[in-house]
């Protein structure tokens, strides 16, 4: 029995909250908690959190049988560049791929754009003599002798403690990498190693070395961390299995978690997706876009036949307004995630065309928002949304912060509606579409890249903010439905616990369809089957495999994704058809008669995902409001009832215009709108003209 | 809501609207063109006119070569075909240099958008097709004949139907002639999605057409642009540059009027014609200019047709900025590139603190062989040289300028094309000294262990006159190209044997102001990281 029965715990780092969910699968219920994140040293709120919750519960530590973590802590150091003095080995001839980048601006106008600086700077970068070829074949044995003076004197010169091995085509033979890795482990034992062909064995070497760069410089901090973190908690008692969370909506143990720490890199946000889908699968609603709106950012995922649409590519701190180039890319399985600078503190201005653009500066917690009252001086989003009245002045965190409605009129007013000569009203209601077209923007584009049709779909909204803008959003895009899920606060800890273990491999390995024979095919899947089930062995022996191709035209520029059927062998003879599939799933058709090129196996293997079911509501009765107030919509402020989200009945509909509040968000709902509470405690709101 | 309120809220809201339709459009042609330059260079674009051919949107990433051209075509082809004799499902389309974008590679395909009875707008797009004949990409060509098919002004689709000749004219005209049709019909499937977005658009927002959302986005872009340029200090700015030619140098000339918040661009005393493809079509030149000023007033605006009002571009007839047919335009942006750091270096005076020093540029080379595996190589390896300095900032190494092509990865060139590529490094002090440097340039050196005979295609710039600083700076490391470590001429021809060997030495990015300003820590970073070496000069 993979996952024991009793208490599960989720846990969450955030920037500003670290969240917990603890389910009790016999009760099949949970309680929630929130606690202030520690950057000092973020396992101190982990374990203050964890037993204050566990006392409210009346429960210890004993009676959870699993933690599944997921934090930020990994992208935060790469972020604010706090990791090891890392240094690099490579192949004599390249030891500046770094500092070269990709050649290419992402910003042809801005002639004063910014690229990030290699987090392993030049002079911590050394040569050794080696060379293998495309094909794997050696030209150049390793002059292991070089390279271990090279090293030494990287330890001494630069006292380096993390070091990146990244040799060019490693990915096709790493037996010098491996070699490398062997002679710097035996001689300097303290050294923390991270090999390109193990981090990330794809071609493109600047993505390449930079993931595993990224790898070295954050091993040492996050195994200390979860070193803490698993001594904590065994000294409360905790004698469960501990999980961490990774980018692409999986667990992973602790033990491949240190080895790949790149992995969990953006491990919040994906149990946030990973919950929409669990949703979206409950309710039978498999296509879906999973939109999360929080402080300083708004983060979206397509969910496609109940699972979150993965990538092997992302771009970790980005360093000029979020723009897409400007960051470091990251090469490793990740939930397909779009990132968009708008928030509740988002910042709006006047641009040079004489409209409103908001964000992505943002006032962030402090000062935050001119409401907040803490001496923010900037128009943001949130003071928008309470001159609107969507958000209660005296409800903000279920009371727990009066907001000052006075200035955030008076920012509005002085820096928004005044030189646009507009009244108050409009120019909040400018800067609160303009950040729902924003969104609507980014869902657009991301969803055309990818072949995904949204008009029949789903949203899931979630986040501070999420649910304020959600119908709006749904409303530019043609949505017919929106789902506002039960405990949307703490949706990414909750998702935790919906994800399964798994653990995926792919290796670039280029071959014309036409020159495979079934054997070469079939022991190149299996063996990487074999290295994606490794880390799983112990945890459980029931796994799923999934294998995925990528595949192009010969000569053109771009890949797709392809997923081979189930089952163990999927004949060569079938990859055309099962290609041209794809291609007309996204590109609509244009088939050619062109030799087809397989560019990168993958190989995905995955634990049963854990169940999780609640229980609904318990209020019971008609909805009553528990009061009202005037609220923007339609040109103009109405009347509009409020109601209390948590003492809403199973099966309460509700018309628009209303205002539903539950202490971390407030959802809106416009006239002609209506929204149902379902079996679960969701609200789902169809949308007028909806099929 | 109604036409009556378009205030500035509504304005801003439809006008972002409308570059996402755009950027919508762009994602769709990137996503079914074969052509790698299309794919992963953007050498494409996606162009919104309204019904009266004013442009409205444009997508966010295209080459700069794209800027303004779209409306001078579309009244090219309307000219043929008035919009009174368009009906719904036509399309039109041209790759004529001096009616679409500078050479005949690039197809310019339009289709008229009808809502309500009557046509609402215009959707171009445009991209650089895989082939079209010829001599092939290059600049050999001594006239534009040799340089491929040349389309007039044709109806590819007339009411939904295909003209089957034509589609034939173009396969039989052209190499790979699968990927030319696909690309063709990725154009065509690009214009019909944006058909369906603009029509949507209009019943969304409850409009008619777009006559007044046009004219707001095209007024506010206007004083936006007009506003920059009165900030700048009145004065005619002359600049003079010299270039490689392919038999000599060229002389480039430009004359700037600031006058007010209006911009005047003359090429007078630019030196004429040459019978080989360099020459640039005026379309292309004004595209440059109008790409250069943009980024100096206004880089974050969105592209349409009222950022262009200000700014008047005029050249003499026949100048190698205008030519005329039937002089080849092929390689035009080997010229046309120049008109960037012509025109900056021109006005280096009058703005100082947006101006940059000039770029190392892009280097192209064109391989063709055959692979190790028996397949037929054809693809072009890009390089860049440094990016130039500006006030307060180096300039990024190995970036380029104005044009924009990613490298290919050595791993996936090396895979493509069974060459080796030696090394690949950064040249230390190849960027010009000043008190910020510029960019540094790179040498790479590729083996061909293709086991068979390979041609190099070379057509490189900046070997006799490297990127010049400004304001005091230094100039940057020229480009030099050798074969077998012989320095060879940069714009020839060349058959590697096996094992021979092709180096590429990558200009650095000129220099801004005086190196005897800069910072100690910049200096000493540099020592640090090796790259400037003290014997190298660091403007210590």
């Amino acid at each position: 029995m993979p996952y024991p029965t009793g208490y599960r715990l989720g846990i969450d780092i955030g920037g500003t909250f670290t969240d917990f969910a603890l389910y009790d699968e016999l009760g099949e219920s949970f309680a929630i908690h929130k606690q202030l994140t520690t950057p000092d040293d973020p396992a101190r709120a982990v374990l203050e959190g964890t037993t204050a919750l566990l006392d409210q519960q009346g429960l210890d530590l004993s009676s959870v049988v699993e933690i599944v973590h997921g934090t930020t802590l990994v992208t935060n150091a790469v972020i604010e560049r706090k990791g090891a003095v890392t240094g690099m080995l490579t192949t004599r001839g390249f030891r500046d791929i770094l500092d070269m980048r990709q050649e290419k601006r992402y910003d042809v106008f801005d002639l004063r754009l910014v690229f990030p600086d290699p987090l392993v700077p030049r002079r911590r970068r050394a040569e050794v003599n080696e060379r293998v070829h495309y094909d794997g074949t050696i030209e150049h044995a390793l002059d292991m002798v070089g390279a271990r003076a090279v090293l030494a004197d990287l330890v001494a010169r630069e006292n380096i403690t993390s070091l990146a091995i990244c040799l060019l085509h490693g990915y096709a033979n790493p037996a010098h990498e491996r070699a490398l890795g062997e002679m710097a482990a035996d001689a300097f034992p303290d050294l923390t190693i991270s090999l390109s062909s193990e981090v990330c064995p794809e071609w493109r070497e600047y993505e390449r070395f930079t993931t595993t760069c990224i790898n070295a410089f954050t091993q040492p901090m996050f195994d200390q961390y979860l070193r803490r973190l698993e001594h904590g908690l065994t000294e409360q008692g905790f004698a469960g299995q501990l999980f961490v969370m990774s980018s692409s909506g999986g667990t992973l143990t602790p033990e491949t978690a240190r080895k790949f720490p790149v992995r969990v890199i953006e491990s919040g946000p994906a149990a946030g997706a990973q919950m929409s889908a669990f949703h979206g699968r409950a309710l039978n609603r498999p296509e879906l876009l999973s939109f999360d709106m929080g402080g300083t950012t708004a983060k979206g995922a397509l969910i496609r036949g109940g699972e979150a649409i993965k990538v092997y590519f992302q771009e970790v701190a980005r360093v000029h307004d979020f723009k897409a180039g400007s960051g470091l890319p990251v090469k490793s399985p990740v939930i397909d995630m779009i990132e968009i600078g708008a928030g509740g503190g988002s910042i709006a201005t006047l641009d040079v065309r004489g409209t409103i653009s908001v964000g992505p500066q943002s006032a962030g917690a402090d000062p935050g928002p001119a409401c907040y009252g803490q001496g923010g001086k900037a128009a943001t989003l949130t003071d928008a949304n309470v001159v609107l009245g969507y958000l209660d002045p005296n409800f903000f965190l279920g009371g727990a912060m009066a907001l000052d409605v006075e200035a955030a009129e008076r920012v509005i007013e002085t820096q928004i509606a005044t030189p646009l000569k507009l009244p108050l009203a409009r120019a909040a209601w400018g800067i609160h579409e303009i950040v729902d077209e924003d969104v609507a923007r980014a869902f657009r584009i991301h969803a055309s890249e990818r072949g995904f049709d949204y008009r029949g779909s789903s949203m899931v909204a979630f986040g501070g903010s999420g649910p304020v803008h959600a119908m709006g959003v749904a409303r530019k895009l043609g949505i017919p439905r929106v789902i506002f899920p039960v405990a949307a606060g703490v949706m990414s800890a909750l998702g935790l616990l919906a994800s399964p273990l798994t653990f995926e491999v792919a290796r670039t390995k280029q071959a014309f369809v036409a020159d495979l024979s079934m054997e070469n095919f079939s022991s190149i899947l299996a063996e990487l089957e074999a290295e994606a089930r490794a880390p799983l062995q112990d945890a459980d022996t029931d796994l799923s495999i999934v294998r995925r191709l990528d595949m192009r035209y010969n000569g053109q520029g771009h890949e797709i994704e392809v997923t081979l059927p189930p089952g163990p062998e999927t004949g060569i003879a079938a990859l055309p058809d099962i290609f041209r599939e794809h291609y007309a799933a996204i590109h609509g058709a244009a088939l050619l008669d062109t030799p087809l090129v397989i560019t990168t196996w993958k190989v995905e293997a995955t634990a049963n995902a854990p169940e999780l079911t609640t229980a609904g509501p318990e209020a019971q009765g008609a909805a009553t409001p528990k009061g009202s107030r005037q609220a923007y919509f339609d040109e103009g402020y109405v009347t509009t009832p409020v109601y209390d989200r948590y003492n809403l009945a199973v099966g309460t509909v509700i018309e628009g215009p209303a205002l539903i509040e539950e202490r971390e968000s407030t959802v809106i709902i416009g006239p002609g709108e209506k929204v149902d509470v379902d079996e679960f405690g969701n609200l789902v709101a169809e949308l007028e003209g909806a099929p | 809501m109604t036409q009556d309120r378009l205030d500035a809220i509504s304005v801003g809201i439809m006008w972002d609207r409308l570059v996402a339709v755009s950027d919508e459009i762009v994602s769709t042609l990137v996503r079914t063109s074969f052509s790698t330059i299309v794919s992963e260079s953007y050498d494409l674009t996606v162009a919104l006119l309204d019904a009266d051919g004013q442009l409205m949107a444009q997508g966010t990433y295209s080459v700069p070569v794209f800027m303004g051209t779209a409306p001078a075509t579309l009244q090219h082809m309307l000219d043929v075909f008035p919009s009174s004799s368009l009906h719904p499902g036509d399309v039109v389309i041209t790759n004529d240099p001096w009616l679409g974008t500078g050479h005949t590679f690039d197809i310019n395909v339009m289709r008229p958008i009808f809502y309500g009875g009557r046509i609402v707008a215009y959707v171009i797009s445009i991209t650089h097709l895989p082939d079209i004949g010829g001599l092939g990409f290059g600049a050999a060509a001594r006239e534009i004949y040799h340089e491929g098919l040349r389309l007039p002004i044709c109806k590819l689709f007339e009411a939904d139907q295909q003209n089957d000749f034509i589609i034939e004219l173009v396969r039989t005209n052209v190499r790979a002639p699968d990927q030319v049709i696909g690309d063709l019909m990725a154009n065509v499937t690009a214009t019909k999605a944006g058909e369906a977005m603009l029509t949507d658009f209009l019943t969304e927002y409850g409009l008619e057409d777009f006559t007044a959302l046009s004219g707001e986005i095209r007024d506010r872009s206007e004083t936006a642009t007009r506003a920059r340029i009165a900030e700048m200090a009145d004065g005619i700015y002359k600049n003079q540059i010299q270039i490689e030619g392919v038999d000599g140098p060229l002389t480039l000339a430009c004359s700037i009027e600031i006058a007010g918040d209006a911009i005047s661009v003359d090429f007078a005393g630019t030196d004429a014609c040459v019978r080989r493809g360099i020459n640039v079509p005026f379309c292309y030149t004004r595209a440059m200019v109008l790409y250069s000023m943009k980024c100096l007033t206004v880089p974050e605006l969105p592209n349409n047709g009222g950022s262009v009002v200000p700014i008047t571009v005029t050249a003499p007839t026949g100048c190698l900025l205008d030519a005329q047919p039937p002089f080849p335009t092929g390689a035009r942006h080997m010229i046309g590139h120049f008109v960037s750091p012509l025109v900056f270096g021109a006005l280096a005076e009058a703005v100082p603190d947006s101006i940059q020093a000039d770029c190392g540029m892009l280097d192209l080379m064109t391989f063709q062989g055959t692979h190790r595996d028996g397949h037929d190589v054809s693809t072009i390896y890009f390089a860049s040289g440094g990016f130039g300095a500006l006030a307060g900032m180096d300039g990024a190494e190995t970036t380029p300028g104005p044009s924009n092509m990613a490298v290919v990865p050595v791993e996936v060139w090396e895979t493509l094309t069974s060459t080796t590529i030696e090394h690949k490094a950064l040249l230390p002090n190849s960027g010009g000294l000043g008190e910020f440097r510029g960019g540094l340039g790179q040498e790479v050196v590729i083996r061909n262990d293709s086991g068979h005979l390979m041609t190099v295609f070379c057509m490189a710039n900046r070997t006799e006159f490297p990127p010049l600083g400004l304001m005091g700076g230094g100039p940057g490391r020229a480009r030099e190209h050798r074969v077998n470590d012989v320095t060879v001429d940069p714009k020839g021809h060349y058959e590697l044997a096996p094992g021979d060997r092709i180096t590429m030495i990558e200009a650095g990015g000129g220099g801004f102001g005086d190196p005897r300003n800069r910072a100690r820590a910049a200096i000493d970073t540099d020592l640090a990281e090796g790259f400037t070496t003290s014997d190298g000069g660091s403007g210590t």
